[in-house]
């Protein structure tokens, strides 16, 4: 009976419930329109970053925790810790959390939830490369009466306050007074030469034919160590920089920053160089299958005694001379004896790069968690704070910290950092940083695998980022 | 004469008393709609909703990140996606690997299923045992593949170098990258075919084979004339199922190679990937994934069919 009722019927949601789902659906197409990609009411105030107040606004007394967002190495647990234990000292109701996420994730992490609008990070440590995207789509604040208010700017290199925070980009070497602030220096770095000393002598080679042909000579002496250890893989930043800091030291550039070419500039004759002595000459002294090597491979195999120089962040230096990590010695004085550390050898030009990173503000995050924030930075830009952030393991950029005993006693690698400062050069900050940086990314890699003619490698490198800043803003793949 | 027939049921029915226990005031249709709409929301909000929205914006500019209005642009990320080399060399990685990986998987699932199937002591066990590698997270097994296959430390190269060979960069060298994808995800995934195709011999009517003994046909005859056609169907359905797994394979790649050396082994999932959130081009990005789920379909629907003839034959 039940059967024969039905017959004929139609099916369930019917006519008007068809008619009501697709009302529904167009009711919250419309409104997803109105909220995301449509609406330019809130965007065009935010384009830019909003701007933070000059003076750091009434703090609260309940009890607060302040995230920061970082990637996975050793100084995001070092600067959790030092926080913690003195940042607790000036507002016992305040934790610190440093969230940490894999390398190869940091800038999604980062940016996919600026995309929505909604951070669960109230402090994103961004790369001095991210800024230009952050800061041209709102999702920092604009600090620049903050720091002109609370911040000793004359007691840093310019350099290093312009490098973590301005926005456009300082050139290198010199900062803009007049331009922006978006950030300040939390951790400065670049890059150290470590060398065996009981393998290639006391003395680090001066010169970047002399590292090559000691790197050679010791390889050939040692079966079992390789001459060479550094950055090769094609995530995050890897390749891009190893070949950035060989073509500085060959004279290259980049681009030309003003008329923002690359095509004729990356891969002029310096740049081309740059690959050739990259590829053809440093590469055969790596170990076989090094090809998607970063920080902790090239860590490990220093620890190892399985290489006879290697160049590596200073940030990420520390676990060499840690005993329970290295089969170079029982003691960190063993260690030392073994492993020396100097600043990079010069050629044609006398470049290191620029590494380190910045504190930022998020513009979504609730205010009182702003203001803290920014009490924050203003209590660890101090200099005494500065001296003890460097006495926990952390890089200053105040120069008073840097020249402080605190902080070139604390490894043997940091005077290498103070004698680099004045040297140093970054990349591009601009908003396509992601895309140029994957692109040179994936081409050096090639080239370093044998997957790309070095050359051919180079000059899609110049002709892919071109089109990417010609088409700034734009889409595209 | 239909009308007649039809009112004594529809009033028998308007005399019968309310079901015991049942609302005065929910109908039977009312009841339904009831059970079904929370399953039908949540099927509208993350799936129907987000296709649409996808398809929306693929005709647009849209980035998810820049502040700025989406502005129509037609399909010129479709012509773009379909006319760039870029995606044309991702397409050729995922079509060597689709066809590698589900080759090698269809052949390693079926082999296994058979023998396993001849045992009649420890089938269970055996079975268990080999879907153990399909029930971890793809992100586990590729970390433990990536340090087996490490040129300097993995096992892979240990055994290697025991035996006498030379090491090999597994992971680092443009031939070998893409034939290591292709052996991970067979490892992992074989035990899926397997799966499949021990039902379908399991299935297989046993006086078939006694058919064939009393007719002393071969062991090769009976598997060419018998094992296969009665299995076959069911290892298309299961080929398909991998085919358009493997087609969006992101995990494998993210973990073991990052797409490298060079973009040799990035595939279009992958690349998809940097679109939408390394460039943050929304548009493109959508657009590129409509174009993905348009190929699955169209090749799947001719799949279909051919499985339909299959059947009808």
């Amino acid at each position: 009976m039940r059967y024969l009722q039905r017959t004929g019927r139609r099916s369930l949601p019917g006519r008007p419930a068809r008619l009501a789902t697709a009302a529904i659906l167009a009711a919250t197409a419309l409104a997803a329109c109105g909220g995301g990609a449509g609406d330019d009411s809130g965007g065009a105030a935010a384009a830019g970053g909003p701007t933070a107040p000059a003076t750091v606004p009434e703090l609260t007394d309940d009890p607060l925790t302040l995230s920061f967002i970082w990637f996975e190495w050793p100084p995001a647990q070092a600067l959790e810790d030092f926080a913690n234990a003195e940042y607790s000292k000036e507002r016992p109701n305040v934790t610190i959390e440093v969230n940490t996420v894999p390398n190869a994730n940091w800038h999604d992490a980062m940016f996919t939830q600026f995309a929505a609008r909604q951070t669960d990070f109230d402090i994103p440590i961004l790369d001095s490369q991210h800024i230009g995207e952050a800061v041209t789509n709102g999702n920092i604040l604009d600090i620049t009466d903050f720091v002109n208010e609370n911040i000793e700017v004359d007691a840093y290199d310019p350099y290093l306050l312009a490098a973590y925070g301005q926005y456009p980009q300082a050139e290198t070497g010199q900062r803009d007074e007049d331009a922006s602030l978006y950030g300040l220096p939390l951790l400065g770095d670049t890059w150290t030469m470590i060398y065996r000393k009981d393998l290639i002598g006391d003395e680090p080679p001066k010169t970047w034919d002399e590292m090559i042909d000691a790197a050679q000579k010791c390889q050939d002496e040692n079966p079992g160590v390789s001459g060479l250890a550094f950055h090769q893989a094609n995530g995050s930043d890897a390749a891009a920089v190893t070949y950035n800091t060989v073509n500085g030291v060959y004279g290259g550039n980049l681009w030309n920053a003003e008329d923002k070419t690359v095509e004729g500039v990356i891969n002029d004759e310096a740049g081309q160089k740059a690959m050739d002595v990259l590829v053809n000459e440093m590469k055969p002294l790596t170990a076989k299958g090094s090809g998607n090597w970063f920080i902790d491979e090239v860590n490990a195999a220093v620890a190892q005694g399985k290489a006879c120089i290697a160049f590596q962040w200073i940030a990420a230096a520390g676990g060499l001379v840690d005993p329970a990590q290295s089969t170079l010695g029982k003691t960190e004085d063993e260690i030392l004896d073994k492993l020396g550390f100097a600043t990079l050898p010069t050629q044609d030009a006398d470049v290191v790069p620029l590494g380190g990173m910045g504190m930022h503000i998020s513009a979504y995050a609730p205010s009182e968690r702003q203001a803290e924030a920014l009490n924050f930075m203003k209590w660890f830009e101090q200099e005494d704070i500065q001296k003890k952030w460097a006495a926990a393991g952390g890089v200053p950029a105040r120069t008073d910290a840097l020249e402080s005993p605190e902080f070139l006693e604390a490894g043997p690698f940091n005077q290498v950092y103070a004698d680099s400062v004045s040297r140093m050069r970054d990349m591009w900050n601009v908003p396509e940083y992601a895309r140029l940086i994957d692109i040179e990314n994936t081409n050096v890699n090639a080239a370093l695998n044998g997957a790309k003619d070095p050359e051919q490698a180079l000059d899609d490198i110049a002709s892919e980022q071109q089109r990417v800043l010609d088409s700034a803003g734009g889409g595209g793949l | 004469m239909t009308t007649t027939k039809d009112h004594p049921v529809q009033e028998a029915h308007a005399a019968a008393p309310p079901a015991p226990g049942g609302s005065p005031r929910l109908s039977d249709r009312g009841l339904a709609v009831a059970f079904i709409s929370p399953a039908l929301l949540l099927l509208l909000g993350m799936s129907v909703f987000p296709l649409l929205w996808a398809l929306y914006l693929s005709f647009t500019d849209y980035s998810a990140t820049r502040d700025v209005p989406a502005n129509f642009v037609g399909v010129e990320n479709y012509t773009n996606i379909l006319t760039s080399d870029q995606v044309h060399q991702r397409a050729l990685t995922t079509l060597l690997y689709v066809v590698g990986a589900v080759t090698l998987q269809t052949v390693l699932g079926f082999a296994i299923a058979f023998l396993i199937s001849r045992r009649t002591h420890g089938r269970g066990a055996l079975t268990t045992m080999f879907l153990v590698p399909m029930m971890l997270s793809p992100v586990v097994v590729g970390l433990f593949w990536k340090f087996m296959l490490d040129a300097q430390f993995g096992v892979i190269n240990s055994m290697l170098g025991s035996l006498g060979l030379g090491q090999v960069e597994w992971l680092t060298r443009q031939r070998t990258a893409l034939i290591s994808l292709i052996v991970v995800d067979t490892w992992q995934w074989t035990p899926f075919i397997m799966l499949i195709a021990l039902a379908g011999l399991t299935a297989v009517p046993k006086y078939l084979y006694e058919a064939a003994s009393i007719d002393r046909a071969s062991e090769w005859f009976r598997f060419r004339h018998i094992t296969l056609p009665m299995v076959w169907p069911l290892l298309l359905i299961a080929i398909m199922f991998r085919a358009i797994e493997a087609f969006r394979l992101f995990d494998l790649v993210y973990i073991l190679t990052s797409g490298g050396p060079g973009v040799s082994t990035e595939t279009l999932s992958f690349h998809v990937y940097k679109v939408a959130f390394l460039g943050f081009n929304t548009g493109t990005a959508s657009a590129y994934g409509i174009l993905m789920v348009l190929v699955v379909i169209v090749l799947a629907q001719f799949y279909l069919r051919y499985l339909n003839k299959l059947k009808e034959g």
